[in-house]
C-alpha cells in the first residue's frame, strides 16, 4: 500500500479562533480512512480543505507526491458526498448521475452505460426518472454516493452522510457503504461522531479533540490500546480506576487505589514511583467469582442491568466508585440480585494506565 | 361528530370565501365586460347586444398595428428588464452577503411611491433640459440637448424598465437566494468550472423566479397609459392609450371595453402559458 493523500501541518484559524491546528494524517491508498470527532471539533473543516472547499492557513495538501493547495475545486480528482446530499433538484436521477460525465464530454454512449452500471451498484434502476424531491433519504443517499462514484474519482470524501438517516436505515447504509467500497477499491475518507460506526466501517480511524489528532490506528488499536484517557471512554464503556504507582518491576506495575492494591502488567516507559496513575479497564475484561491471591475483590453489587446477549452488574466500592462488569449470557444465568455479595477479578493483561498530570 | 362539525366549518369558509370573491371582483368584472357587447348612438350607451365593437376592432385601421406594437413595447421592455434585472438579482444574492438586504429595501422602496410622481421624475431626467442630457453635454459628448429622450418612444421604453425593473430582481432574487450554499458547491465538485455551474444548475434552479417577474413586467409594460400619456408624445402612441382615450375622450365606454376585454384575455392566456411552460421544465 501506498500513501495517497498526505496532510502536512495543516492548520486553519478563523480570527483567533483555531478549528485546526498541526494535523498530519497519510491516508493509505484504497483504504476506508474515517475522520472521528464530536460536533465542533473541526472535523467537517478538515473535509473541506481537502476537497478544496476552505483554505487551509497553513500546512500542505498532498496528492501522489504532489501539493496541491492551490488546485481548484473543479480540478481535483476527489468527489464529495455531502451531508444533506445536495443533489441537483433541477435534474432527475438519471441527470444527477449521469451531469459529471456530460461536463467531462463524454460521448452519450458511455455516459449512458456508466449511468446504468452505476444505478445498478447502489441499486436504483427503477428510480432513474424520479425527481430528487421524489425520493426518501435513503434513496437521495444513495443517489449522492453515485453521483460521486461514476467520475471515478481516486477519494471519496464523505461528509457524516448517514446523519440524518433513522437508526434501521443507518445500520443498512452502513453494510452497504462498507460493499461498495470494497466492489470499487477507491479510497474514502469518511467523516462521523459516531464511534460504532466508525469501528465497524473503518480500515483507520484518526480521533479528532481539542484541535487536533488524539489517535490514529485501526479500530482494533483504539479500543484495546488507547493513547489516552479520554479515548479509554470515547470508544465504549470503560472503568476509570485513580490510584498512585506503589512499587515497579520489570513486568508488573503495582497501584494503591481506593480499594487495595492492583497488579498491571508493565508495558509502560513513562511511569515512575508515586506518580498519579488512571487504571482504564473494560466492563467484559473483568471476570466474576474467581478467587485468586492478587488482583481479586469482594464487594456488594449495586444494580444489575440485563440486556438480552448481556447483563451488566455494577458493583459497589468504598469511596462512592462503581465498577461495571459485563458477563456474556450464552447461557441462562444463575440469578444476581442487587446486595449479593460478589468477587471480581482483575487479570493483569488486561486493561491500561495512564499517567495523570 | 367533531369530524362532521370540522367538515361542516370548513365548508362554511369555502363558501363564505367563493361569495367574497364573486362579490368583489367577479361581479364588477363581468359587468364591465358585458358593456363591450353594447354600442354608443352620440353618448348614449344603447343596451342591446351587439357584436360591433369586435368588428370595429378588426376592421379598424389603427387598432391591430397598435397592439401588435404594443405587444412589441411590452416585450422589448421585458426582455430589456430580464437582460439587466438578472444579473443585479444574481450579484445581490451571490455576493452582496450582509448588505444585500439593506440594498433591496432601497430597490423596494420606489414601489411604494406613487406611480404618477416616478413617471414626472423620469421626465425631468429625460427631458430636453433634463439630467441627462446636462450629463452628456457637460462631457462633451454631444453640443446641444437631444430629443431622443423625451415624448417619443424611447422614452415609453426607458421609463417602463426603470419603473418596473424592482418587479424583476424581487422573485429572481428569492428564487437564488433560496439555492443552498452546498448545491452550488457540489456542482464544483462534480467537475463544473465556474460558468458551467452557473449555466447548468443555477440558471436553471432561478428560472421560475425570472419568468414570473417577466410576466408581472410583460403584463404591466402590455396594459400601461400613463406612462406612454406622460413622456410618450405623439410618437409613443399605445393600446393602453388607445382605451384610456375611449374613456376619457370619446366617450365611448361598450368600446373602450371591448378593447380592454381583449386585452384582459391575451394577458390571461399569457399567464397560463407560462405557467403552464414552467411547470413542464
Amino acid at each position: 500500500m501506498s500513501s495517497i493523500l498526505e496532510l502536512q501541518n495543516i492548520s486553519k484559524n478563523y480570527g483567533s479562533s483555531v478549528v485546526l491546528k498541526d494535523i498530519n494524517l497519510s491516508i493509505e491508498n484504497n483504504e476506508f480512512f474515517t475522520i472521528l470527532g464530536s460536533s465542533g471539533s473541526g472535523k467537517s473543516t478538515l473535509l473541506r480543505i481537502i476537497g478544496g472547499f476552505v483554505k487551509p492557513s497553513g500546512g500542505d495538501l498532498i496528492f501522489n507526491s504532489k501539493v496541491i493547495n492551490e488546485e481548484p475545486i473543479f480540478k481535483r480528482p476527489f468527489n464529495t458526498v455531502f451531508q444533506d446530499y445536495a443533489l441537483f433538484p433541477n435534474m432527475n436521477v438519471y441527470n444527477n448521475i449521469g451531469f459529471g460525465l456530460k461536463i467531462r464530454k463524454l460521448d452519450p454512449k458511455t455516459i449512458t452505460d456508466k449511468v446504468e452500471e452505476v444505478l445498478s451498484i447502489v441499486g436504483l434502476n427503477d428510480f432513474k426518472k424520479r425527481m430528487p424531491h421524489e425520493l426518501s433519504g435513503g434513496q437521495q443517499q444513495r443517489v449522492a454516493l453515485a453521483r460521486a462514484i461514476v467520475c471515478e474519482p481516486k477519494v471519496i470524501l464523505l461528509d457524516e452522510p448517514l446523519g440524518a438517516l433513522d437508526a434501521e436505515l443507518r445500520k443498512q447504509m452502513q453494510l452497504f457503504l462498507k460493499d461498495i467500497q470494497k466492489k470499487i477499491k477507491t479510497t474514502f475518507v469518511f467523516i462521523t461522531h459516531d464511534q460504532e460506526e466508525a469501528i465497524f466501517l473503518s480500515d483507520r480511524i484518526a480521533v479528532l479533540n481539542n484541535h487536533q489528532f488524539e489517535q490514529v490506528g485501526s479500530p482494533k488499536e483504539l479500543y484495546y490500546n488507547p493513547k489516552s484517557k479520554y479515548l479509554a471512554s470515547f470508544f465504549g464503556e470503560c472503568n476509570l480506576i485513580d490510584g498512585t504507582v506503589d512499587h515497579i518491576n520489570s513486568d508488573i506495575i503495582t497501584i494503591n487505589t481506593a480499594f487495595g492494591k492492583i497488579n498491571v502488567k508493565n508495558k509502560y516507559k513513562n511511569i515512575s514511583q508515586n506518580q498519579n496513575v488512571t487504571f482504564a479497564i473494560r466492563p467484559e475484561q473483568i471476570f466474576l467469582n474467581q478467587n485468586k491471591d492478587n488482583n481479586s475483590f469482594s464487594t456488594k453489587v449495586d444494580r444489575v442491568e440485563f440486556k438480552g446477549a448481556v447483563t451488566n452488574i455494577i458493583l459497589n466500592f468504598p469511596k462512592n466508585i462503581k465498577i461495571k462488569v459485563q458477563i456474556n449470557n450464552a447461557e441462562e444465568q444463575i440469578a444476581i440480585n442487587e446486595n449479593d455479595q460478589f468477587n471480581i477479578y482483575f487479570d493483569p493483561n488486561f486493561g491500561n494506565l495512564f499517567v495523570n498530570d | 361528530m367533531t369530524n362532521i362539525i370540522n367538515y361542516f366549518q370548513s365548508s362554511i369558509w369555502t363558501i363564505v370565501s367563493f361569495i367574497m370573491v364573486t362579490i368583489i371582483i367577479l361581479i364588477p368584472l363581468l359587468s364591465f365586460l358585458s358593456y363591450s357587447f353594447f354600442t354608443v348612438d352620440n353618448v348614449e350607451i344603447i343596451h342591446e347586444f351587439s357584436l360591433y365593437n369586435f368588428k370595429e376592432f378588426l376592421t379598424g385601421e389603427i387598432y391591430i398595428p397598435t397592439f401588435f406594437r404594443t405587444l412589441l413595447l411590452a416585450l422589448t421592455v421585458m426582455i430589456a428588464c430580464m437582460i439587466t434585472g438578472y444579473p443585479i438579482a444574481y450579484f445581490l444574492a451571490m455576493y452582496a452577503h450582509r448588505s444585500k438586504y439593506f440594498i433591496l429595501l432601497i430597490l423596494i422602496i420606489p414601489l411604494f411611491m406613487s406611480y404618477i410622481i416616478k413617471i414626472y421624475m423620469m421626465r425631468s431626467i429625460l427631458g430636453y433640459s433634463g439630467l441627462i442630457n446636462k450629463l452628456l453635454m457637460m462631457f462633451g459628448i454631444i453640443s446641444e440637448p437631444s430629443e431622443f429622450f423625451l415624448y417619443n418612444q424611447n422614452a415609453v421604453i426607458i421609463t417602463l424598465i426603470i419603473i418596473l425593473l424592482p418587479l424583476i430582481i424581487i422573485p429572481t432574487f428569492t428564487s437564488l437566494e433560496k439555492i443552498p450554499r452546498n448545491i452550488i458547491e457540489a456542482t464544483y465538485d462534480i467537475g463544473c468550472k465556474p460558468f458551467q455551474s452557473f449555466r447548468y444548475v443555477i440558471f436553471p434552479i432561478s428560472l421560475p423566479g425570472l419568468i414570473v417577474g417577466a410576466v408581472f413586467v410583460f403584463i404591466l409594460a402590455l396594459g400601461d397609459f400613463v406612462t406612454p400619456q406622460l413622456v410618450g408624445g405623439t410618437s409613443g402612441f399605445t393600446y393602453g392609450k388607445i382605451i384610456y382615450s375611449n374613456f376619457g375622450m370619446a366617450f365611448n365606454w361598450p368600446f373602450g371595453t371591448a378593447l380592454a376585454s381583449i386585452l384582459l384575455i391575451v394577458s390571461v392566456i399569457i399567464i397560463l402559458l407560462t405557467n403552464y411552460l414552467t411547470r413542464k421544465t
